[in-house]
């Protein structure tokens, strides 16, 4: 196995790293450190980052960092575990925010209370100057264990002038579910038995369709998971019955979306060539649908059933255990800095997630940016009605126990309840060890 | 005289000794350097491999012991099954058809004229493709409707198809796919393969009467015997050890019905981070493959007729 491999070549490295480390260590005495950071949409954004780690060197003189570009959120979370499990952990991480639950359930994380606490604040002052959105996956059992760095949430985006041309004002989107089937009812063109154009699109593919489900049954008044103690999902509960059953309904009666899976590069796809009228897609592509959609467009909120309200996504900043005081102290800086308004600010506008820090939003040229970008403006206000984050123990394997079920629906075989019933069951499997060792633990009677 | 004799025999032994031994100590000092590296990092990741399918861990606890645990909660997992099924289909789907075609493109391209030269080197193309950047275009060539084999069929009247979003079709297409990628590989094989069969075979047989389709069969499906073990093996492995275009194609979807081993094995020790069943399913598949590859190397090479000459 390539893992273990890499632990022997890791083992190599370390001794390699620890007798530079010593010479270095005579010769200057900055403090070394490593930051490991994905780069989970297209664009110019590795170089970003490093001319970013470049300014906060030279406002840092006893600092050196360096930013190592580790690959897709998944890629990250992948070379995070070899570094920690090789005893060589990078000093911070910006991980995928649904992510951190498993490093703080296997002891590998470092809490961040004490850093904050020696600043002079307390843990809650220091979590409000983010949005409330995202305090659930980075403050949670009792601790500050991550430090909100790019976010996001779903969005509905439509082709305006297909709006018009239907009869419909693109400028109020639909905002309920029965305004949603209504509207592309009337969009999804057909010709003969050939649907030429679908009146709504959303992603299939494994991770954005967990995303999407989340924002649905949200939507519908639930929560499929318990935020407070990661063994449990409501996958088997009316909330979701009804998320996936509009779902259902959409693909098989009303047919005005496939029923087959798309990829979500299919539905941007879709979109910029007019054969999706409508599509569900991330405020993280806000740039690159405004570089590539010819036709007018606006975006909305996701509609609702019950409620508004959507999950949300991104990237936090964390700190592996087992890293030397002055280390500690070196990323806490990086951290605290990555995540101030103006930084904050910057990054929000050259890549198109939002920025975690309120503050931000203060600054005048963020002002300016929100007032010549509508589309921006309608991403923010979301931020009001959004939640955390799925994020269980094992989360990619629990999530994926829906998602196949929901894809057998969308591709019609399954039907809704059986197909939930499966993955409740999947899903208390994949929880079992960590079910058994917690909330199963039960003292036993003399 | 017994004595005697002894004597003199002694010296005789110990310089043949030092002889035999001379180039045994040289060959192995100049292996030396490969086998460390092998030990490194072949043989000692498979000690590994096998130690951590036989370690049980639990949540939550630092106690290890040792069993088949791990083999047995991976054969009672469906999504083993599912994987190890799909990769069977993936097999037969790709195996016998890439043969076949590569065959067929093998005698049909064997002539050495300048059209075939040109012919051949369309067919080999796919092959200088990576596999990744291969699946990575047939993202678009696959999108419904607006990607390019929808796009032809549409002009030939079919409908719409979605090649990698229906659970029924997915596989198929990256069967499809891999055929593609295979066949002019193979073609090589067989074109080096039917080099070597002697013509006046052929001419024996047309003397005898024998038309095209007895000459394939009686000498160049035989003749090409070594070829064919040798290319069933390769496809062989590659069925198990190539999966790039799931990652980038499908990642096992939907409801995993394009999910192969190997997909299997990163998903369990990297998103479920369960190393004992990745471990497990690592051993179960590299077993099936070195005994299937055993099995047909025997029989194939079985029915070889080697040149006598």
């Amino acid at each position: 196995m390539q893992l273990l491999s890499l632990r022997g070549l890791a083992t190599a490295g370390l001794a390699a790293s620890v007798a530079l480390g010593a010479g270095l260590a005579a010769a200057q005495a900055k403090t070394e450190i490593e930051m490991f950071f994905p780069v989970p949409v297209e664009g110019k954004l590795a170089k970003e980052m490093q001319s970013l780690i470049e300014r906060f060197n030279e406002a840092h003189p006893e600092i050196k960092a360096t930013a190592v570009y580790t690959g897709s959120y998944d890629e990250t979370n992948l070379k995070t575990r070899a570094a920690i499990k090789a005893g060589r952990p990078p000093a911070a991480v910006i991980m995928s925010a649904n992510f951190i639950l498993e490093y703080q359930l296997n002891d590998e994380i470092q809490p961040l209370d004490p850093l904050i606490e020696a600043d002079g604040k307390t843990p809650d002052a220091f979590m409000g100057q983010f949005w409330q959105a995202l305090h659930g996956n980075a403050q949670f059992a009792g601790k500050v264990w991550a430090v909100p760095f790019q976010n996001s949430t779903p969005l509905l985006y439509i082709n305006a002038t297909q709006f018009r041309a239907a009869g419909l004002d693109p400028d109020h989107p639909p905002a309920t579910w029965a305004e949603w089937l209504a509207a592309a009812e009337k969009l999804t063109k057909r010709e003969g038995g050939e649907t030429k154009r679908w009146g709504l699109m959303i992603p299939e593919n494994y991770d954005y369709l967990g995303w999407i489900m989340t924002a649905l049954t949200m939507s519908n008044g639930g929560l499929y998971y318990n935020p407070e103690y990661g063994g449990e999902v409501y996958y088997d509960a009316p909330t979701m019955l009804g998320a996936l059953s509009f779902v259902d309904e959409l693909a098989h009666k009303a047919k005005v979306m496939p029923a087959a899976i798309t990829d979500g590069k299919a539905v941007s796809t879709a979109f910029f060539a007019g054969q999706a009228s409508m599509v569900v897609l991330s405020t993280g592509s806000l740039s690159f649908v405004r570089e590539n959609m010819k036709d007018d467009y606006r975006v909305a909120f996701v509609p609702r059933n019950l409620r508004n309200a959507v999950a949300i996504g991104g990237a936090s900043l964390m700190m592996p255990k087992g890293l030397s005081p002055e280390k500690q102290k070196a990323a806490w800086t990086l951290m605290k800095w990555l995540t101030s308004p103006e930084i904050a600010g910057q990054w929000s506008r050259f890549t198109g997630y939002f920025a975690p820090n309120k503050a931000a939003y203060d600054l005048p040229e963020m002002k300016q940016f929100i007032d010549s970008h509508p589309d921006a403006k309608v991403a923010l206000d979301q931020l009001k009605y959004a939640r955390s984050w799925f994020a269980t123990y094992n989360t990619v394997a629990v999530r994926k126990a829906l998602e196949d079920q929901v894809q057998a629906v969308i591709t019609g075989d399954a039907k809704p309840a059986e197909a939930l019933k499966a993955a409740q069951q999947k899903a208390d499997e994949l929880m079992k060890p960590y079910v058994d060792s917690t909330a199963l633990k039960l003292p036993a009677a003399m | 005289m017994a004595q005697g004799a002894l004597a003199i025999e002694a010296p005789r032994v110990r310089i043949r000794a030092a002889r035999r031994l001379g180039p045994a100590a040289r060959a192995w000092l100049l292996l030396l350097p490969s086998i460390f590296f092998l030990c490194l990092f072949t043989y000692w990741p498979i000690v590994q491999v096998l130690l951590q399918s036989l370690r049980i861990e639990t949540f939550g606890s630092d106690s290890v012991s040792y069993g088949l645990g791990n083999f047995e909660r991976l054969f009672a997992d469906a999504d083993f099954s599912g994987a190890l099924i799909n990769n069977g289909l993936y097999a037969v789907g790709t195996i016998v058809p890439s043969i076949v075609l590569a065959l067929a493109l093998a005698v049909g391209l064997q002539e050495a004229t300048r059209l075939n030269a040109l012919l051949r080197t369309v067919v080999f193309f796919p092959v200088l493709l990576p596999l990744v950047a291969a699946a990575a275009l047939f993202l678009f060539v696959f999108l419904p409707g607006i990607g390019l084999l929808d796009y032809y069929l549409a002009k030939l009247g079919a409908g719409q198809t979605n090649w990698l979003g229906d659970p029924g079709i997915a596989l198929w297409s990256l069967v499809g796919l891999t055929v593609w990628k295979n066949a002019g590989y193979y073609m090589l094989f067989f074109l080096a393969g039917l080099q070597a069969i002697p013509q006046d075979l052929y001419e024996a047989a047309r003397i005898e009467g024998a038309g095209a389709w007895a000459r394939f069969r009686r000498i160049t499906l035989p003749l090409l015997g070594p070829s064919l073990a040798f290319v069933s093996v390769i496809a062989l492995v590659n069925v198990i050890t190539q999966v790039d275009h799931v990652v980038v194609l499908t990642k096992g979807g939907p409801s995993g019905s394009t999910n192969l081993l190997l997909f299997y094995i990163y998903q369990t020790a990297h998103e479920s981070y369960d190393y004992g069943k990745a471990a497990a399913a690592t051993v179960v598949s590299v077993t099936l493959l070195l005994g299937l590859s055993f099995v047909s190397l025997r029989t194939l090479e079985r029915g070889v007729h080697y040149e006598a000459a």
